[in-house]
């Protein structure tokens, strides 16, 4: 911010962009939404719409200095940065061009010429992932795993393995859950939302995004009652993939790749797309801590794998599952 | 979601557009604010923005920000087209310069982003949004049915989590079981807040490490989803057998529910409801925990979204009318005991209202060690 001439970055969070003020502060709200307004020097102000009776539980689950309950964020940190921030600095906003409008309209109205969008500055700061983050990343990997061993065998309905899944992971300590399932692998591969319920083919597979403590990871697992041969192919090559997916693998695919995607946190959203089979395909940093998602058409049918990975350089990256195993 | 209530929307909405003269509705939405999304297109983001183009002849396309949910999208509707991009709002903007000489309109308020808002469609935000709004507030038959189901769930939801109550029990594992017992309903969402203690508690949030004791009082408000629509049901309930000073504190609870649901009928005001509710905690002394400093709403609008409109708060002079439905609910603190809450979910009827929820209205115990 010093260097950049930034008087003030503010960074707005809801329940559906928590994850740069959680990086920043810890805090995610579980309900409507908040302003964080970081100066150069001290500790920031957290605009919060919420009551001032929820302050103390503010301060218990996160680490930020004033906090300030408004009914309106975009006049709040108006007046906010009218009283702290000189004339002559910049305003830098991450994803600015992001900000909901009832948030920036009255920013834009008194601060417009001072407004910045530094959302590159953010991402440039916010990967690789730091040990803490990681060993984070790790617990949450672990609390998913676990989540996913809890399907009952020879599960037969969508909804039997979701109330599992759920009750395993939030019992470990997870606060969001979200899962996706491919009923049937024999009738197609696209991870489905399930609302209602569902009868479970043969072969089906489930993605698995957990958070704990605002750490987000992705697990997805593919299940029968046998794992196939091809499947334990796939699962070999794809950690191996996975641990150099900055570069080449050494040995061809067992199947053809039909998508593939590295997501990592850089920004608002918990998990957005690095890297790709459709782009982008620019470099991602040594030690960024990501999920990739990769689906093969194997011989015998689809196959989706996915899990947390610290990514490599020089080195080999790290897989965060280990086995990747169905 | 049944195909009679995507087509009764649809239907809906097509309408509302030829009267307000727009050729393409564009509206955003995300995990938050996806309600209007919901309505619009039947989408339901789980991940990142989204931005739904709708024409009222009824060709519908979509630019998500993530490739699985763009697959999804597809998966459930095939009759869609879309898009993912890195850049969903640069997207979003391009496609919107691509209509020529088609009229255009924005919406939400609460989910456009700035750099749209800042657009050649600014001027259409607020219209646009208000013909939503008024298309999401008067529920047809289906949208009744599907609020039902889901206040039904609710009250099923909370027997569940009466069970899961006990003593040196953490929070998060009652919202484990009532969490895991929507998934094997087939209801795929809840918001759910409690809180658990004494006169420390101020309100409630997401489930926290604390262990229940006895003597607690643990409040909870569950809202679960049933095709897109929640309902939500507020109770208290006492770790052990209820102290009397718990017992007192409940009587103007149940008796503020109970005149605030009195008041639910047509032509009456939100401000009506809320006003018959903060009454009763006049007349029982209470009257100083109804300022923002103790409490919120006294209730709030349900459907696509877990807090709609109205707010039910005394200056709110919206109108109720039939097939509106709201929950009810004095929830606020009380200086012996704590937090308290009390609500049910209800249906403005021709004549009065339909209370959605059945869970007796009483302060809950179970067994206290």
């Amino acid at each position: 911010m010093k260097a950049d001439g930034l008087g003030a970055v503010l960074v707005y969070t809801s329940f559906a962009r928590p994850s740069a003020v959680a990086w920043l502060t810890h805090f995610v709200p579980y309900w409507n939404e908040a302003l964080l307004v970081v100066f150069p020097a001290g500790a920031p102000v957290l605009l919060a719409a919420f009551s001032r009776r929820m302050q103390d539980w503010i301060r218990s689950v996160s680490h930020v200095g004033e906090v300030q309950s408004v009914v309106q964020l975009g006049p709040a940190a108006s007046a906010v940065l009218g009283e702290r921030v000189s004339g002559s600095s910049r305003i830098g906003v991450v994803e600015l061009d992001a900000l909901p409008w009832r948030v920036a309209e009255p920013l834009s109205q008194s601060h417009a010429t001072r407004l910045a969008d530094v959302t590159a500055l953010f991402t440039s700061i916010r990967q690789p992932a730091d040990d803490t983050e990681i060993r984070l990343a790790q617990r949450t990997a672990d609390i998913a795993v676990k989540a996913l061993g809890s399907i009952p065998p020879g599960a037969a309905r969508a909804s039997q393995v979701l109330a599992a899944i759920e009750r395993s992971a939030r019992i470990e300590g997870a606060e969001e859950v979200l899962q996706r399932l491919v009923p049937d692998l024999a009738a197609g591969s696209t991870l489905q939302r399930i609302e209602g319920d569902r009868p479970l083919g043969g072969r089906y597979a489930v993605e698995l995004s957990i958070a704990y403590k605002a750490t987000w990871a992705r697990v997805a697992r593919c299940f029968s009652p046998s794992a196939p041969q091809s499947w334990q192919r796939a699962e070999t090559w794809t950690s191996d993939w996975a641990t150099r997916i900055a570069g080449a693998p050494v040995e061809p695919p067992p199947g053809e790749i039909t998508f593939w995607s590295l997501e990592a946190c850089i920004g608002s959203q918990p998990l957005s797309v690095v890297a790709s089979a459709t782009g982008p395909r620019g470099t991602v940093s040594a030690g960024t801590l990501a999920s990739f998602s990769i689906k093969l058409h194997l011989p015998d049918g689809p196959w989706l794998g996915g899990g947390p990975v610290v990514v490599g350089g020089r080195q080999p990256g790290r897989l965060l599952v280990s086995p990747l195993r169905s | 979601m049944p195909a009679s209530l995507r087509a009764d929307r649809r239907a809906r909405l097509a309408a509302a557009m030829a009267t307000e003269g727009i050729d393409v509705l564009v509206v955003a939405g995300n995990p938050w604010r996806s309600d209007y999304l919901r309505y619009a297109a039947d989408l339901t983001p789980t991940e990142g923005q989204v931005f739904a183009f709708i024409e009222r002849q009824g060709k519908v396309r979509v630019i998500a920000e993530l490739p699985a949910e763009a697959a999804r999208y597809y998966a459930e509707q095939k009759d869609i087209e879309v898009s993912w991009s890195l850049s969903p709002i640069e997207e979003a903007e391009a496609a919107i310069g691509s209509y020529g000489s088609k009229r255009l309109a924005l919406a939400p308020l609460a989910a456009v982003p700035y750099r749209l808002a800042t657009g050649p469609l600014a001027s259409s935000m607020a219209s646009a949004t208000a013909m939503l709004d008024r298309l999401m507030l008067l529920k047809s038959p289906s949208e009744i049915d599907a609020l039902r189901r889901a206040a039904a769930l609710a009250d099923e939801g909370y027997a569940v989590f009466r069970e899961a109550a006990r003593v040196g029990q953490p929070e998060y594992a009652l919202v484990a079981e009532v969490e895991a017992f929507f998934r094997s309903r087939g209801c795929p969402e809840n918001f759910q807040i409690l809180a658990s203690g004494g006169r420390e508690v101020r309100g409630m949030h997401p489930p926290t490490e604390r262990r229940l004791s006895p003597g607690d009082l643990v409040t909870t408000e569950l809202t679960p989803c049933v095709d897109g629509y929640y309902a939500q049901i507020c109770r208290t309930l006492a770790i052990g057998s209820p102290s009397d000073a718990q017992m007192r504190a409940f009587a103007p609870y149940d008796e503020a529910l109970a005149a605030g649901i009195a008041a639910v009928r047509p032509g009456a005001t939100a401000g009506e409801v809320a006003r018959a509710q903060n009454e009763v905690f006049h007349r029982h002394g209470l009257g100083k925990y109804l300022s923002s400093e103790y409490t919120r709403v006294r209730g709030h609008g349900l459907g696509l979204y877990v807090d709609g409109r109205p707010a039910v708060l005394e200056d709110v002079d919206l109108v109720l009318e039939p097939e509106m439905v709201l929950v009810v609910h004095p929830n606020t603190y009380h200086p012996e005991v704590g937090y308290f809450v009390h609500g049910d979910s209800v249906r403005v009827s021709a004549s009065g209202c339909e209370v959605l929820t059945r869970t007796p209205r009483q302060l809950f115990s179970v067994p206290g060690t």
